[in-house]
C-alpha cells in the first residue's frame, strides 16, 4: 500500500502541521498524543482541498484513501459504516487553520440510513432514539450539505416525512453511507469559496489558496447502554473560581440531552459511585489538560459501555469573580506567570464586579412589587415610568426613571435609553426588552406580569435577582481595595505599566494636572482628545473607563488619576505597543 | 400602498427619524421622502425637532387603520403568508443568537458577555450566519409581493459583515443599523403588514 496522500489518521503518532490539517483535527492529534481518550478521527488535508478546488473534483486517491480512513475507523471502533448491525456513525466537520466564517458547519450522525436506524433501535432497546438520531441527521445533511432552508421543518416530522421533503427540493440524501460522505466531503471543499469567507479572507488579507481541512470522527453513544452517559466538566468552579472541580453527569443519554434539559443531570459525584474508573480517568485527564493549556478547562464527555471518551476541551467560559480568582490562584500554583494573569481578568469583568449593589439587609422590610426573571444584572432606583416619552422628558430634566412596560419594540428605544433601568411584563431572556437593555447595559426584569407597580410610585430594580422593590433601597458600590484579589492584581498591573495610575488620595502635588471631569461636562467622551496637548497627566472619575483611559494615554497622559484604578491599568495594558 | 403612507409607515417603524433614515428603510428617494415628510408636518400628521421626525398619535391610529386597506392583498396570499411565518420561526433562532452573544452560560448560570473570549463569538458570529443564509431566500419570496423588503437583506448583511469583521458593536448595538437594529425593523414592519401584535 503507497503511502497515504491526502489522508492522515490521527492516532496520536506524528503530529502534523495545523496548516496541512486544521485547528480542529490538530487539537485531537494532540489530545491522542499526550494519552488522552478521544473518540477516533482522521483528516482529509487541505492539500486534497487546493487539488480539488484546482481541478473542479476529488483528486484521484481521495477515495480509496478515505476507505482506508473509515476501515481504521471501525477497526478502532468494532463498529460498522453503513452496516446493518452495531452501525458506525461519523461527524463530518470543516477546520481550516485560521477559522473564518462562511464555512460548512458540522454534519453529525453521518452514515445513517433506515437499516442503520433499525439497528441501532435493536442495539440500544430505544426506538425513539435510534429514529431521533436519524431525524436529526436527515435535518443537518439537507440543511447543510443540500442547503434545503431547515426552518421550515415540522419538529414532530418523522424520517419519511423529511425525505419527502427533501425530494420535493428536488434533491435526494443518499442511502449509502459512503456515498453521504463523499458529498459530504464536497459540500465542505465548496464552503471554502463561500461567498462570507471569500470576502472575510479577502479583508483580513488570508491568502484564498490555503484551503480547509475536513475531520471525519466516529460519534460515541452515551445511551447504548446502563454503562454509559454524558456530562460536562470544569477542571475549576466556573463561577466561584474554587479550585474543585465542578460538573453535571447525565447517565444513558446523550449530548443533546443535556442541552435540551429535558433530564435533570446529576452532579458529578454520583458518576464516581456509578462509573468509578471513568470517573478517576475524567478527574485525571482534566487536570493534565489543566495543566497542558495552564487555564481553567471545559470538558464534554461520553462514556460509551464503560469507556471514557473526550468530546471537546477548551478553556472555560467563566464568571467575573473566578476569573480573578483563578488568575491569582494560577500564578501562585506556578501555572503562569504575571503578565498573563493580567490578561486573563478583562476590564469589564473588574467594572461588573465594582457595580452598585443592594446594601446587605437592604431588601429585609422592603416590599415586592414585582417578579419576573432578570434579563440584565445591575441596581438601579426611580420613578415608575410607563411611557418611554415621560422616560425620555424626565431624565433630560435630571429625574431617575424605571420605564415599566407590557412590552418593548424599536419605538421604546430612547426611553430605555433614558431610564436607569427596565421592567417589562411579558417575555423573557431573548425578548425585545431583554436584548436592548442588555446592549444599553440597563438592570432589567422582564417578564413580571401583572403587578403591583403603580405609576407616580418609586422603586428598586435588582436586575439579577430579577425583583422590583418598593422605593428607593440603600445601594453599595464595592471598593477595589477591599478585595484581596483584586488589590493582589492591582499591585502586579502596577509592576507591568509605565503609565501610572493613580488613586486621589495618593496623588497630592502632580503639576499641570488637568481636570478631565470638568472638561466633560461640556464635551461627549470622543471630545477626550481635544485641549491635552502637552499635558502629561490627568484626572477624573471618566478616566476610570477603559476606553476614555486609552485614549488618554494614547494622546500622550502618563498619569491618569481617577478610581477604580484597575479597570484602566488592565486596559492600558491591553493597548498595542 | 401610496407613498404618503409609505412615509407615514416608515415613521411607524423609526421614530425619530431623519428623512435620510426614512428613505433609507422604505427605499424611495430621498427628495421625494423630504417632501412628503414636510407635507406631513405641516399638517400635523408628524412633529419634526432638529431634523428628526415622529409621527402625531393621531396620525399613528389614523395609519393603522388604513394598514388593512392597503395589506389585505398580502395578507390573503398564501404564498407571502408562508413566508412571513417562516420569518417568525426564523426569529426565534434569531432571538437565540442575539441572547447567545449578550450572554455566556457559565456552569449553568448565565452571565454577561464581555466578549473576552474570541472563540465563543466567533460561533456566535458563524450561527449568525447562518440566520443570514437562511433569512435571505425568505426576503427574496417576500419581496415577490412587497420589493421593498428586499433592501433589509443588503442592511442585514452589512451589519454581519462588519461584526465579522471585527466591530462586535454591530451584532446588537442599539445606537446603530446593528443586525439585531435592522432585524427588528424588519419585524415591526411585517407585523403592521400583517396586522398582528408581537408576541414575546
Amino acid at each position: 500500500m503507497p503511502d497515504p496522500r491526502w489522508v492522515v489518521h490521527l492516532d496520536g503518532g506524528v503530529l502534523p502541521d495545523k496548516e496541512a490539517i486544521g485547528g480542529k483535527a490538530w487539537s485531537i492529534a494532540r489530545m491522542r498524543a499526550i494519552g488522552l481518550p478521544v473518540p477516533p478521527a482522521f483528516v482529509i488535508s487541505t492539500a486534497a482541498c487546493r487539488a480539488f478546488l484546482e481541478g473542479g473534483g476529488l483528486p484521484v486517491g481521495l477515495s480509496t484513501e478515505i476507505d482506508q480512513g473509515i476501515a481504521w475507523l471501525e477497526a478502532e471502533t468494532g463498529r460498522e459504516f453503513g452496516g446493518s448491525k452495531r452501525p458506525l456513525l461519523v461527524s463530518v466537520r470543516s477546520g481550516a487553520a485560521i477559522s473564518m466564517p462562511g464555512m460548512m458547519d458540522t454534519v453529525l450522525n453521518l452514515g445513517m440510513s433506515d437499516s442503520a436506524e433499525a439497528a441501532l433501535a435493536l442495539e440500544t432497546g430505544l426506538a425513539e432514539f435510534a429514529r431521533d438520531t436519524h431525524r436529526r441527521f436527515l435535518d443537518l445533511y439537507s440543511s447543510i450539505v443540500l442547503k434545503i432552508p431547515s426552518e421550515d421543518a415540522h419538529p414532530a416530522a418523522v424520517p419519511t416525512d423529511l425525505r419527502r421533503r427533501i425530494e420535493a427540493a428536488g434533491h435526494a440524501v443518499p442511502e449509502s453511507a459512503k456515498a453521504q460522505l463523499i458529498e459530504a466531503v464536497r459540500a465542505v471543499f465548496g464552503s471554502w469559496n463561500a461567498r462570507r469567507a471569500r470576502r472575510y479572507r479577502e479583508h483580513h488579507g488570508i491568502a484564498h489558496d490555503l484551503g480547509t481541512a475536513v475531520t471525519i470522527q466516529a460519534m460515541v453513544f452515551g445511551n447504548l447502554d446502563e454503562r454509559s452517559g454524558t456530562g460536562v466538566i470544569f477542571s475549576r468552579n466556573p463561577l466561584s473560581g474554587e479550585r474543585v472541580p465542578y460538573g453535571e453527569y447525565l447517565p444513558r443519554a446523550q449530548g443533546e440531552d443535556v442541552v435540551s434539559g429535558r433530564f435533570t443531570p446529576l452532579p458529578l459525584d454520583a458518576m464516581s459511585v456509578r462509573e468509578p474508573a471513568a470517573h478517576a480517568q475524567l478527574l485525571a485527564a482534566t487536570d493534565l489538560l489543566e495543566r497542558e493549556h495552564g487555564d481553567i478547562q471545559d470538558v464534554e464527555f461520553t462514556v460509551q459501555a464503560g469507556k471514557l471518551y473526550l468530546l471537546q476541551a477548551r478553556s472555560a467560559k467563566r464568571a467575573a469573580q473566578a476569573a480573578v480568582r483563578a488568575a491569582v490562584d494560577m500564578v501562585a500554583e506556578r501555572m503562569i506567570d504575571v503578565k498573563s494573569a493580567l490578561l486573563r481578568v478583562s476590564p469589564e469583568q473588574v467594572r461588573s464586579l465594582l457595580l452598585p449593589r443592594l446594601r446587605e439587609g437592604a431588601t429585609m422590610n422592603a416590599a415586592v412589587v414585582a417578579r419576573g426573571e432578570g434579563a440584565c444584572p445591575g441596581v438601579a432606583s426611580g420613578l415608575f415610568v410607563f411611557e418611554p416619552d415621560e422616560a425620555e422628558r424626565r431624565a433630560a430634566n435630571g429625574e431617575d426613571v424605571i420605564l415599566v412596560r407590557k412590552t418593548t419594540s424599536p419605538d421604546d428605544i430612547h426611553g430605555m435609553i433614558a431610564a436607569r433601568a427596565v421592567v417589562t411584563e411579558q417575555g423573557g431572556s431573548t425578548s425585545h426588552a431583554a436584548v436592548v437593555s442588555r446592549a444599553l447595559g440597563r438592570p432589567c426584569v422582564v417578564g413580571v406580569g401583572p403587578s403591583d407597580i403603580r405609576a407616580g410610585g418609586s422603586g428598586t430594580v435588582d436586575g439579577a435577582a430579577g425583583v422590583v422593590y418598593d422605593g428607593t433601597l440603600p445601594v453599595v458600590a464595592p471598593r477595589e481595595d477591599d478585595d484581596e484579589d483584586l488589590a493582589t492584581l492591582i499591585a502586579w498591573a502596577r509592576d507591568h505599566s509605565s503609565i501610572r495610575v493613580l488613586k486621589p488620595r495618593e496623588a497630592t502635588g502632580i503639576a499641570g494636572c488637568i481636570d478631565l471631569d470638568a472638561r466633560l461636562k461640556s464635551l461627549p467622551l470622543e471630545g477626550l482628545a481635544m485641549g491635552l496637548n502637552g499635558a502629561k497627566a490627568a484626572r477624573g472619575a471618566a478616566l476610570s473607563n477603559p476606553a476614555a483611559a486609552v485614549s488618554a494615554v494614547e494622546q500622550g497622559i502618563e498619569t491618569l488619576v481617577t478610581e477604580p484604578v484597575l479597570p484602566a491599568l488592565l486596559a492600558i495594558m491591553r493597548m498595542s505597543p | 400602498m401610496n407613498d404618503r403612507d409609505l412615509v407615514l409607515h416608515g415613521l411607524a417603524i423609526k421614530r425619530h427619524a431623519t428623512a435620510a433614515d426614512v428613505a433609507e428603510l422604505i427605499d424611495l428617494a430621498g427628495p421625494r421622502v423630504s417632501a412628503l415628510l414636510a407635507t406631513a408636518a405641516a399638517t400635523h400628521r408628524a412633529v419634526e425637532v432638529s431634523a428628526a421626525f415622529a409621527l402625531t398619535p393621531l396620525a399613528r391610529v389614523a395609519l393603522e387603520g388604513r394598514y388593512s386597506l392597503h395589506f389585505n392583498a398580502v395578507r390573503g396570499d398564501s404564498e407571502f403568508v408562508a413566508a412571513y411565518e417562516s420569518f417568525e420561526k426564523l426569529n426565534r433562532s434569531l432571538k437565540d443568537v442575539i441572547t447567545a452573544w449578550q450572554t455566556l452560560d457559565v456552569g449553568g448560570a448565565r452571565v454577561a458577555n464581555d466578549h473576552s473570549d474570541p472563540a465563543h463569538d466567533a460561533q456566535v458570529l458563524a450561527r449568525l450566519g447562518r440566520v443570514q443564509d437562511q433569512i435571505e431566500p425568505i426576503l427574496t419570496r417576500l419581496s415577490r409581493r412587497i420589493p421593498r423588503l428586499r433592501v433589509y437583506a443588503d442592511k442585514l448583511l452589512t451589519a454581519l459583515e462588519a461584526a465579522e469583521d471585527g466591530d462586535a458593536a454591530w451584532v446588537s448595538d442599539v445606537r446603530r443599523a446593528s443586525y439585531h437594529t435592522v432585524w427588528f425593523e424588519l419585524h415591526e414592519d411585517l407585523l403592521r403588514i400583517m396586522g398582528k401584535t408581537r408576541e414575546e
